[in-house]
């Protein structure tokens, strides 16, 4: 460095001393590379040696700017050439670039102002010395000064450059050998850098060429690198950067791969390492006792345990440890069995010591005999083993054991062992001794066959193939034989064991279901009895689903429904059986009961078939609750009432016949006292005159009136007695009459009021008519309508009377129509047949006529009606009942 | 005492017309008894004498059981007459049928006509309190 200043100083000097040149040959051949620029940076002039320099010698670089010849020149460079222009004196550094076969070159640059005559700088002088070599130069002799320092094991150095200004990582043969490149790999810095190991040695070297770059520090580090192919090695990495006026040129360094060496000593630190944590970390209690019973080491464990320090034992004799629970007794013994170890024998013992609570504690004890290479004894090992938990653990097994054994002697269930290739019974417990009858004593002779009955050994074949395959079996339904040979009903299951001899055993467990098989079948008979009971139920009954489809049906239920199979009725709803209204009502009914949980209790209902079919019921629907609160369907009971329903109706009729009859019974009372009263006081009035009357005329004419009255009572009392005996006869009997007989015969009693009335009969009665009537009645029937008919005949015309019949189911209904005056209906219909109405004025008039024949076709379980238009006639319909 | 212009009998019983009307000429209240034998016969007669603008009777004695038409028809009718005097009506009957006195009673209320209910056999003694108060 110190001679690059010197020279720079000497260029200085000299261009100051040549302010101008006044030949352009002159500066051509200067022997130092020199350029002129002016104030604009263009070349003027320049020297052959410069041209050569910056290998411009095939172009020409007179008038070219500065800038356009360098095209990456530095921003320092303008700035300092621009200070030279405005008066610097001289600037100089070091610069490089590349040229045109891209070779690096290095410059050192000096600049100084260009004067002209009148000493106005009008340009810069450019110096510049290709010092390229001698950089070059001084880098070899670094990096062989650093390959040479470490002298060892010259075949495992590999190096390596980096070259700063290329931004180019070279390595040499041995270092790609070291990374396992081939030889043709082109590495950079941070491929260099990725090979070391993640972690610690990445982040190491990383900072050591950080360091490097920009404090100029050097590295010497031990490193795991991790080659192309995975192997990790140890290397020594060294680096060091190399500067050349203060600036960076690169770094030079070497690779050492130490990984035996590293690897050996691994080796060894973890043997010690593995046997020190063994020793320390092992639950048993180690000390090394020499022959003479001195304890020489101990481990960590035996010093927790006793609560002591590695100082307290050490040197100590193996008897005087605290732990031993008689100290005096022990120490003999303790001291012949070293004794014996030492000379060879190997000794162990189960002996308890006490903790550093004075806690007794079962431990397996074991001193061994340490030979040398000679063969000799050198030190003893003690060895303790604590067996608490062991001994705990076997006080555990045995109370499991014994609690295993109740449970299994105690259990319900049978409980067998057999050998499960030869059958064998090698144990069973109480509970099939008890089921069986078998005894252990039986053990020897049974097997497992013999349990089977005869009709199942098939199954027993089947399940032992199931057990050899799944290990286990069932459970399944079976029998059992006693030793009696009577079966009983199991429910068996079991599984392989395989015991220490590798013999195949099978537990099998049985238990006793009897009482579940009687249980069962007491639930299937009640079911039976509950079905029976339903079907025989003079009513119907169903349960429908939320969807209204019966899933269950009775006998009546099905009969209703017209079919023979439960499975015909069975998914089907009401639309299927009934009309679209009765379906309709049916089907919303359901719906409520279902929704809001709420009956329906004997309700009246009434059903239409498909087939028109009607049916009165009394139906209950109750909601069929399921576990979540809600219905999952109804109960339906539904009870036939259609022929209870006729025969209240016929009550209710009945009722109203007789509520009839009563009134009628208290008007006829009424109308019995009323006409007898009216006699009765006209007898009193008349006679109360009589008493009074002088007159011998008027006595006369009074007992005449009384005599009149008389003879009126007397018919009233007639026409009562009339009256009652219809009443009182009303068991007479019924027989068949001839219809048209009977008019002829009427007609021939009344010729002669007939012809007198200019009358005529047509009879229009089929001869064959049979009517079932009492014979007395119905004369007197005849003539009573016949008689009328003519009586109230219209005077402007002959009367006609014409008789005619018809039926219809219950009755033969015989017509008998006049041509008389009629009545207006309107204002006498209710008291037509009233006793002792009359409607016309015609003096022969009783009144009674009438009343008596309505009695009388009334007491024949007939009835009569009339309709008439006065002015035209009257025709009277007589219901004759042909059934009653 | 002022004679009553006239009586009138309504009644289908000869015997009871009879003795009425001898009771009421023993009592001389009237000379002009009228007597009819059914209802129908009495309103006829009265429709004529009101288009006559004649007296309807100012007493009338009137049966409930008749041909034709009853008293209770009759009464019917005649409540429908335009007839502003009071006439005093007397039912006679020898009904007991409780039936026939409510009647009675309803049909007391449904006219300005005076009406009573007497059963047969009336006495000489009423027949004279009666034509006495009119």
């Amino acid at each position: 460095m110190d001679n690059r200043i010197t020279l720079v100083r000497n260029y200085g000097i000299m261009l100051r001393e040549t302010q101008t040149f006044s030949n352009d040959y002159l500066i051509k051949q200067l022997p130092v590379s020199t350029a002129f620029v002016d104030k604009k940076f263009n070349i003027i002039h320049a020297s052959d040696k410069w041209i050569t320099d910056f290998d411009f010698s095939n172009r020409d670089v007179i008038g070219m700017s500065l800038f356009e010849l360098f095209k990456d020149i530095s921003k320092s460079w303008k700035k300092e050439l621009n200070s030279v222009i405005k008066g610097q004196a001289m600037i100089s550094g070091v610069e490089n670039f590349f040229d045109s076969q891209n070779n690096e070159k290095w410059f050192e640059w000096v600049n100084v102002p260009w004067y002209d005559a009148q000493e106005n700088i009008i340009g810069v002088i450019i110096q510049t010395k290709d010092i390229s070599d001698t950089i070059f130069d001084d880098v070899k002799l670094e990096k062989l000064e650093v390959l040479f320092k470490d002298k060892s094991k010259i075949s495992k150095i590999g190096g390596w450059e980096y070259d700063a200004v290329k931004d180019k990582l070279t390595w040499c043969k041995i270092t790609k050998k070291l990374h396992e490149v081939p030889e043709d790999f082109e590495p950079d810095v941070e491929i260099g850098i990725n090979f070391y190991k993640e972690g610690y040695s990445r982040n190491t070297i990383a900072m050591a060429v950080d360091n490097a770059m920009t404090k100029g520090v050097t590295w010497n580090e031990t490193l795991q690198l991790i080659t192309a192919k995975g192997k990790e090695i140890s290397v020594i990495t060294t680096g060091k950067p190399v500067f050349k006026n203060e600036k960076f040129l690169g770094l030079i360094g070497t690779f050492q791969d130490i990984t035996d060496e590293v690897l050996n000593k691994a080796k060894t630190e973890e043997q010690e390492r593995i046997f020190s944590s063994i020793f320390n970390s092992s639950y048993q209690f180690t000390a090394i006792l020499d022959t003479e019973g001195t304890f020489l080491e101990i481990n960590e464990t035996a010093l927790q345990f006793s609560d002591l320090k590695q100082e307290d034992i050490i040197n100590k004799k193996f008897w005087d440890a605290y732990w031993w629970p008689i100290p005096d007794m022990v120490k003999e013994g303790l001291k012949q069995v070293i004794t014996a170890a030492a000379q060879g024998e190997f000794m162990r013992n189960e002996i308890v010591v006490l903790d550093k609570n004075k806690q007794p504690i079962p431990v397996d004890f074991s001193l061994k005999p340490i030979y040398n290479e000679e063969g000799s004894v050198v030190s003893l090992l003690a060895e303790g083993r604590m067996i608490k938990e062991m001994v705990e653990a076997r006080q555990k097994l045995k109370i499991s054991e014994q609690k295993f054994r109740s449970l299994y002697e105690l259990s319900p269930i049978a409980y067998i062992l057999s050998d499960f290739e030869t059958g064998e019974i090698l144990d069973f417990n109480s509970s099939f001794e008890q089921a069986t009858a078998y005894g252990k004593g039986d053990m020897e002779n049974l097997r497992y066959a013999d349990l089977v009955p005869d009709s199942s050994k098939h199954k027993l074949i089947n399940f032992l193939k199931e057990v050899d395959l799944k290990g286990t079996y069932g459970p399944f339904e079976h029998k059992f034989c006693k030793k009696d040979g009577t079966t009983y009903p199991v429910l068996i299951s079991g599984s392989l064991v395989g015991n220490k001899k590798g013999r195949k055993l099978l537990w099998s467990t049985a238990q006793d279901i009897s009482e579940v098989k009687k249980k069962e079948k007491q639930i299937r008979e009640e079911q039976k009895l509950l079905k029976t009971l339903i079907d025989n139920l003079p009513l119907n009954v169903y349960i429908k689903d939320l969807e209204s489809r019966k899933v269950l049906v009775n006998k009546s239920e099905l009969i209703y429904c017209g079919f023979k199979e439960e499975a015909e009725v069975l998914g089907k709803n009401d639309f299927d059986f009934y009309d679209e209204t009765s379906a309709s009502i049916s089907r919303e009914e359901d719906l409520n009961v279902m929704n809001s949980l709420n009956p329906i209790l004997g309700k009246e209902t009434i059903s239409v078939k498909k087939d028109g079919g009607l049916t009165k019921f009394m139906t209950s629907k109750i909601p069929l609750i399921g576990p979540d609160g809600k219905a999952n369907g109804l109960i339906g009971i539904s009870m036939d009432i259609s022929d209870l329903k006729q025969q209240e109706q016929e009550l209710r009729d009945l009722i109203n016949v007789t509520s009839i009859q009563n009134k009628q019974l208290i008007n006829f009372a009424h109308i019995v006292s009323h006409n007898l009263r009216s006699h009765t006081a006209n007898f009193s009035m008349l006679l109360e005159f009589l008493v009074d009357e002088k007159d011998a005329n008027e006595q006369a004419n009074l007992i005449k009136m009384l005599t009149e009255a008389s003879d009126n009572l007397l018919d009233t009392l007639d026409n009562l007695n009339e009256v009652v005996a219809i009443s009182t006869n009303l068991n007479l009997d019924k027989k068949p009459v001839n219809l048209y007989e009977k008019i002829e015969a009427a007609e021939k009693n009344l010729a002669a009021f007939l012809k007198k009335n200019n009358a005529k009969i047509i009879n229009k009665i089929p001869d064959e008519t049979y009517i079932k009537v009492i014979p007395a009645y119905i004369d007197s029937i005849l003539m009573n309508f016949i008689t009328n008919a003519v009586k109230y005949k219209d005077d402007s015309r002959d009367p006609v009377i014409k008789l005619t019949v018809s039926n219809n189911e219950k009755y033969t209904i015989l017509s008998i129509e006049d041509n008389g005056l009629g009545i207006d209906l309107n204002k006498y219909g209710k008291k037509l047949f009233g006793m002792y109405k009359t409607f016309h004025d015609n003096s022969d008039a009783r009144g009674i006529g009438l009343y008596i024949t309505k009695n009388q076709i009334e007491a024949m379980n007939g009835k009569v009606m009339a309709c008439s238009e006065v002015g035209k006639g009257t025709t009277f319909n007589i219901y004759f009942n042909d059934k009653t | 005492m002022t004679k009553l212009k006239s009586i009138a009998i309504i009644d289908d019983d000869p015997i009871t017309v009879f003795g009425v009307k001898r009771m009421l000429n023993t009592l001389n209240v009237s000379e002009n008894i009228k007597s009819y034998a059914n209802g129908k016969e009495a309103i006829d007669d009265f429709k004529r004498i009101i288009n006559h603008k004649e007296e309807i009777p100012e007493v009338i004695f009137l049966d409930i059981n008749m041909p034709i038409m009853d008293g209770w028809q009759f009464l019917e009718e005649f409540i429908a007459l335009p007839i502003t005097n009071k006439i005093r009506i007397n039912i006679l009957t020898s009904s007991i049928d409780p039936a026939d006195r409510e009647n009675w009673r309803y049909y007391i209320t449904r006219t300005h006509h005076i009406i009573d209910y007497k059963n047969k056999p009336i006495q000489k003694k009423e027949i004279e309190k009666i034509t006495r108060a009119a």
